[in-house]
């Protein structure tokens, strides 16, 4: 099993489209890091305008941990796309190509076959969130130093000390491989379905962007579908700079994930096990 | 005789205090005198932020001031601080000839009986009018508050403790304005906007800060003021 999840990986880490995710989250970051390294004041000066009508705020605004937290909240939305882009093609892009046929003629079974370009997968997702973290966390931090973060929020703002905020990134680095992973399940179940490799990574997408939209918009008929998005509790990472926190808010959120990881791994392992494969 | 000697000497002495109670600017020199003592301070500092929309946890630092009107608080984070100092009413009220005084009338602030001072600033600038809250047995300042054409209201409530000259705890009054910003910018899609649309409105918020350990006239150099934070 270890061996069939080191050859998948190998499999991942030879297609040129791999890179583009980590190459997207390199240049994004690095674009929003020299902007507010360059022009960070206006962005506060912006946000904060009717505060500073009144108050003086004092203090290192603009730290690593204020970057990461503004880097996060760009990205966050955009991860799944490049996720989707490489587990979609897991099971479709070989089905194209024909080599399923051949995998499946090789003593393993198509539940080992399944899961191991599963787990190669989620490693993936875990190497490109750690890309994220490492650059968005590290290199901000060497850049702009510590500090409190201000967590933005529509009509409210939360102040964390910076003692308080390190494992904080670290569980929503853990939740956002959680949401993740729901992605790369959700492609990889699509990618049983069909013989083409664009399939299964355009739907994935799709979904995502009309999910992000649904979520977005304030219209009442909405707030009924919200609840059952992926999307809704994929966002839960910021419950986390809540200051109580909702723990039951993030574990329900958690918990919604983590039925959607399984119920797409079923619905995957059911199909790709009954799979009449003629390709 | 000794009666009317005595009457007499009452009656005047009532008089005269009445005089001088309602004489602004004897009420006003005298804080001025109390103040003038006091060329610098620096001392330890503790702030509790209670201002609407905004969750902000207590933090401790360092505060220093010197005459005539350099003021910095040093924090080991982010803090919102009051645009006006706490030692601004009484800068203002130093420059006697800035401004006219006006006493409105008694108010009971806690147990001191105060005079209230209207201050109307004799040229046009930023600050409208100047109410301060004083007790004339004592010469101390126990309320002042601002309003200015840029910050609109600001009140300080100021607690002493005995024989000092310098309060341990401010309380300040501001108005905000409702913090709002496109949910888009915040990327808080999961929020619900409030149903609250009167964007305009003004709400109270609250700055308490607390002074211990004051050290008095140690002549604090410039630098104070200007070094970055470490």
């Amino acid at each position: 099993m270890l061996q069939l999840t080191l050859v998948e990986l190998y499999k991942i880490i030879t297609k040129p489209r791999s890179y583009i995710g980590f190459l997207a989250v390199t240049v994004v970051i690095l674009l929003i890091q020299f902007a507010l390294y360059l022009q960070g004041d206006n962005y506060i000066n912006f946000v904060f305008q009717n505060l500073q009508q009144t108050f003086v705020m004092q203090g290192n605004i603009l730290n690593g941990n204020q970057i990461c937290f503004i880097i996060l909240q760009t990205l966050i939305m955009q991860m799944p796309l490049m996720v989707a882009l490489v587990t979609g093609d897991l099971i479709s892009g070989e089905a194209a190509t024909g080599t399923i046929r051949l995998l499946t003629t090789r003593p393993f079974s198509r539940i080992q076959i399944l899961l191991s370009k599963y787990f190669a997968g989620t490693i993936y997702t875990v190497c490109l969130v750690a890309w994220l973290g490492l650059l968005a966390l590290g290199l901000s931090r060497l850049i702009f130093g510590d500090g409190d973060i201000i967590v933005i929020k529509s009509e409210s703002l939360i102040i964390l000390r910076s003692t308080d905020v390190l494992w904080r990134f670290m569980f929503a680095f853990l939740i956002a491989i959680v949401s993740l992973v729901v992605i790369s399940s959700f492609s990889m179940m699509l990618s049983c379905f069909t013989d083409n490799s664009i399939g299964p990574i355009i739907i994935s997408m799709s979904v995502i962007i009309v999910f992000t939209i649904i979520g977005t918009i304030e219209v009442p008929i909405f707030d009924y579908i919200k609840p059952f998005l992926f999307t809704t509790h994929m966002i839960i990472w910021r419950n986390l700079f809540d200051n109580p926190l909702d723990k039951k808010q993030i574990m329900e959120s958690l918990s919604v994930l983590v039925f959607h990881i399984a119920a797409f791994l079923g619905i995957s392992l059911y199909h790709f096990n009954n799979k009449d494969i003629q390709s | 005789m000794k009666q009317k000697i005595f009457f007499s000497a009452i009656v005047l002495m009532i008089f005269s205090v009445q005089l001088m109670a309602q004489n602004p600017k004897q009420l006003i020199a005298a804080v001025n005198k109390k103040f003038n003592s006091v060329q610098d301070y620096s001392a330890d500092l503790k702030m509790d932020f209670n201002i609407p929309s905004v969750n902000i946890q207590t933090i401790k630092g360092k505060v220093f001031f010197k005459k005539p009107n350099k003021f910095r608080v040093r924090t080991h984070g982010i803090v919102f601080l009051p645009k006006e100092n706490p030692a601004y009413a009484l800068t203002l009220l130093a420059d006697t000839n800035s401004y006219t005084a006006l006493i409105n009338g008694e108010e009971k602030i806690g147990n001191c009986v105060c005079k209230v001072v209207n201050v109307i600033p004799n040229k046009d600038g930023d600050m409208i009018l100047g109410k301060f809250w004083i007790d004339a047995k004592t010469a101390l300042v126990m309320r002042s508050q601002l309003t200015t054409k840029s910050n609109g209201t600001i009140q300080m409530d100021n607690t002493y403790e005995e024989n000092n000259l310098l309060p341990s705890k401010i309380l300040f009054t501001v108005d905000i304005a409702k913090f709002k910003i496109p949910k888009a910018l915040a990327v808080d899609i999961n929020s619900k906007s409030s149903t609250n649309k009167s964007y305009n409105t003004k709400t109270a918020g609250f700055i308490t800060l607390n002074f211990s350990n004051y050290k008095v006239n140690q002549k604090l150099q410039d630098a104070v003021f200007t070094e970055e934070e470490k």
